[in-house]
């Protein structure tokens, strides 16, 4: 082996973990290389496991079943020419005796080494006595794979679409939305690869810990939400309570507090605004169950093909095609399992639209389904069309800073008697995050009768009446952030439905209703 | 349990208990320290497990758990790489597919130890095993031999060094004759 003998002695200091950086970096570069380098490498980090192997008890290598192992007679009698040893033939009783009778035991204990490894990380026999039940699934909603009542010990779980509510052995009660990918390491920690939870954790399982990808939550006896993307960074968001944030690679360790939220990345970390409605809830899961039970998601995709074929349909987004419209935002799952619905997080967030031509739309209807995640300030924009403030009837439709939905036309105004507080027309009631469900939203503009109708939930909020009223008018515009400063959206939206006619309260209901995933 | 459950565990263990030295020097090929291969081998067989039931009979245990171990190592690698000195993963890739190219090289060097350590002097042969135990401190190997802790790693080296050849020449007369 034509080796130098620094680069030997590199690699025998490298093997009992005495290199420097730079003697790494020097390992590094010779490896990438030099085949010769990567064979004597190989074949040092061969001998030397082989050595522990051997003084583990462990002596021989043969690939055999262990019946015949255990059949084995020694036929290696011959002599091997090792010129720098001094040979000793005498029967010594020392850890490298290869005799048969050794071989067997050996080979015994060979098992209960593998046995006791498995039994260290799983905690228990396994192949006598079932492994430890952590948790059990209490509800599954259109999910493919566990059922309700199926208990998880430390098996990796999958699931692509739809979720579900599990209960751990010490009470935490956990809500789990695809896609995800998740295992227990022990009822007090769950390791999470990808997905999104939210946990409601009683003191009897404080403490209960997530471990993601980029660092861990430690709960301190709380109701928080963790939500791990396939790609980028894990953010812990706490609802109520206290929970320890640690970033891997030794970011500092952190307590957040009710309404926090923490992005968690290697060695570091940031605050985050919280994201209330991103997580389905536990107590979510049954209910968004019971409606798929009733047929709910197959009666909403039936409804669909009405609108569709409604003469006045200006749009319908239900987000299930590949060409999406362009923007800056994430696809995650809608209201029905493996369905789509955007997401939009970041100020400049946004989906651009171009729909209803240059046409004066003398009746409007707007409906969406939303999951909204912070409500006051700033206006969460919905639908926001770019010619405001050029053309008279461009519409704006949002929550705004008081929490209400708004509806505002460019160049109308209210009547007189009007006890709103701006000068835009907004709903009477808030728009309640619902504990962050799936809420419908809709609002009936009739320019002919001067009237603005807003529905939460089919329901009838207000009616506000305007004095200057214009036709309707759209055109490019977008979903979500319109202006840096201060319209963004913060949530999913599903089902976005724009109308050229004013549904009847009666319609809005039944709109509601065909497409509520709960029950 | 089942019959059928406890074959599937015996033809696991079994299976396992054959490949686990070829596995474990895989795995030590790839990281830093023993200490380390030790840590992952276990995840390893964690993972065998749960997947056993996707290995399909006739099927390359060693090939497919090698697969496995590679997967893990990297993501080991990814997790540790940061505060640890590990190689390059691109360096860490080459050894793992040459080394699963030269197994069964890399295998008869295994096999040929046992001759080889049969020429080590008795009380050499003990201080090797105790050096190679788990979870020992070298400087207590040092002390009870009665040597300097650098002394003790020179000696390692020598050894280590001696065995190696001793294979390598083993090994070139077998496949000569």
């Amino acid at each position: 082996m034509k080796l130098d003998n620094e680069f030997k002695i590199l690699v025998q200091n490298y093997i009992v973990g005495r290199v420097t950086e730079r003697e790494l970096e020097q390992l590094n570069l010779r490896l990438a290389r030099d085949p010769e380098a990567r064979r004597y490498f190989n074949e040092l980090l061969n001998l030397d496991s082989a050595l522990a192997e051997v003084a583990a008890g462990q002596i021989s290598d043969y690939e055999q079943p262990v019946e015949q192992l255990n059949n084995f007679q020694s036929t290696d009698s011959q002599t091997t020419d090792c010129q720098e040893c001094t040979t000793s033939y005498s029967n010594i009783d020392s850890p490298f005796d290869s005799k048969s009778e050794s071989r067997q035991f050996f080979t015994a204990r060979r098992i209960l080494v593998v046995a006791s490894f498995i039994l260290l990380v799983s905690g228990t026999w396994w192949w006598q006595t079932p492994p430890q039940v952590f948790a059990t699934i209490i509800s599954a909603a259109g999910i493919e794979g566990p059922t309700e009542g199926s208990v998880l010990r430390n098996e990796m779980i999958t699931i692509e679409k739809g979720s579900l509510e599990l209960v751990t052995k010490n009470g935490a009660r956990i809500a789990i939305e695809a896609p995800a990918e998740f295992r227990f390491e022990s009822a007090q920690r769950l390791h999470m690869k990808r997905g999104r939870l939210a946990a409601d954790v009683p003191p009897s399982a404080k403490g209960f810990t997530v471990v993601t990808p980029t660092g861990e939550a430690v709960d301190l006896g709380t109701k928080f939400g963790v939500d791990i993307p396939s790609q980028g960074n894990a953010e812990i968001h706490v609802f109520e309570g206290e929970v320890i944030a640690q970033s891997s690679g030794g970011g500092k360790r952190l307590s957040l507090r009710d309404g926090e939220a923490f992005q968690l990345q290697a060695g570091a970390g940031s605050s985050r605004a919280l994201r209330s409605s991103a997580f389905i809830r536990p107590g979510e899961v049954a209910s968004l169950r019971a409606a798929l039970e009733e047929g709910q998601h197959a009666k909403s995709n039936q409804f669909l093909v009405t609108l569709r074929n409604d003469p006045a349909l200006i749009a319908l987004l239900d987000f299930e095609t590949e060409d999406l419209p362009a923007g800056t935002y994430r696809m995650t799952q809608g209201r029905w399992p493996g369905s789509h619905a955007p997401e939009f997080v970041n100020v400049g967030d946004h989906m651009k639209l171009d729909v209803g031509g240059k046409q004066a739309w003398p009746q409007i209807t707007l409906a969406a389904w939303v999951r909204i995640d912070q409500l006051g300030e700033p206006f969460q924009s919905f639908l926001h069309t770019d010619g405001w403030g050029e053309q008279e009837g461009q519409l704006h439709w949002m929550v705004t800073h008081h929490t209400t939905m708004r509806l505002a036309l460019y160049g109308n105004a209210l009547v007189p008697s009007s006890t709103n507080r701006d000068v835009y027309p907004d709903s009477q009631t808030p728009v309640l995050p619902q504990q962050g469900r799936w809420v419908h939203l809709a609002v009936v503009y009739d320019s002919d009768a001067g009237t603005v109708r807003f529905y939460f939930n089919g329901k009838l909020d207000k009616e506000e009446r305007q004095e200057v009223a214009h036709p309707a008018r759209l055109g490019p515009g977008q979903i979500g952030n319109w202006d840096l400063r201060d319209r963004k959206l913060s949530g999913r939206m599903d089902e976005l439905l724009i109308l050229g006619r004013a549904m009847t309260a009666a319609q809005v209901d039944a709109l509601y209703k065909v497409g509520t995933p709960y029950r | 349990m089942s019959d059928g459950n406890q074959d599937h565990h015996q033809q696991f263990l079994r299976a396992f208990t054959t490949h686990e030295p070829a596995v474990r020097a895989f795995v030590r090929r790839l990281v830093p320290t023993r200490a380390d291969a030790d840590d992952i081998l276990q995840e390893v067989a964690i993972v065998l497990w749960e997947k056993y039931e996707e290995f399909r009979e006739g099927e390359d245990f060693k090939a497919w758990a090698c697969g496995i171990a590679r997967y893990k190592v990297l993501s080991w690698l990814r997790d540790k790489g940061r505060d640890r000195l590990v190689l390059n993963t691109e360096v860490v890739e080459l050894i793992a597919k040459e080394s699963l190219r030269d197994e069964p090289h890399l295998h008869k060097q295994r096999i040929a130890l046992e001759a080889c350590l049969e020429k080590v002097p008795p009380t050499d042969r003990i201080l090797l095993a105790q050096a190679y135990q788990s979870d020992v401190k070298i400087q207590d190997i040092a002390e009870t031999s009665g040597r300097s802790v650098g002394g003790l790693y020179q000696w390692l080296y020598r050894m280590r060094q001696i065995l190696l050849e001793c294979i390598q020449r083993n090994i070139a007369q077998e496949s000569s004759v």
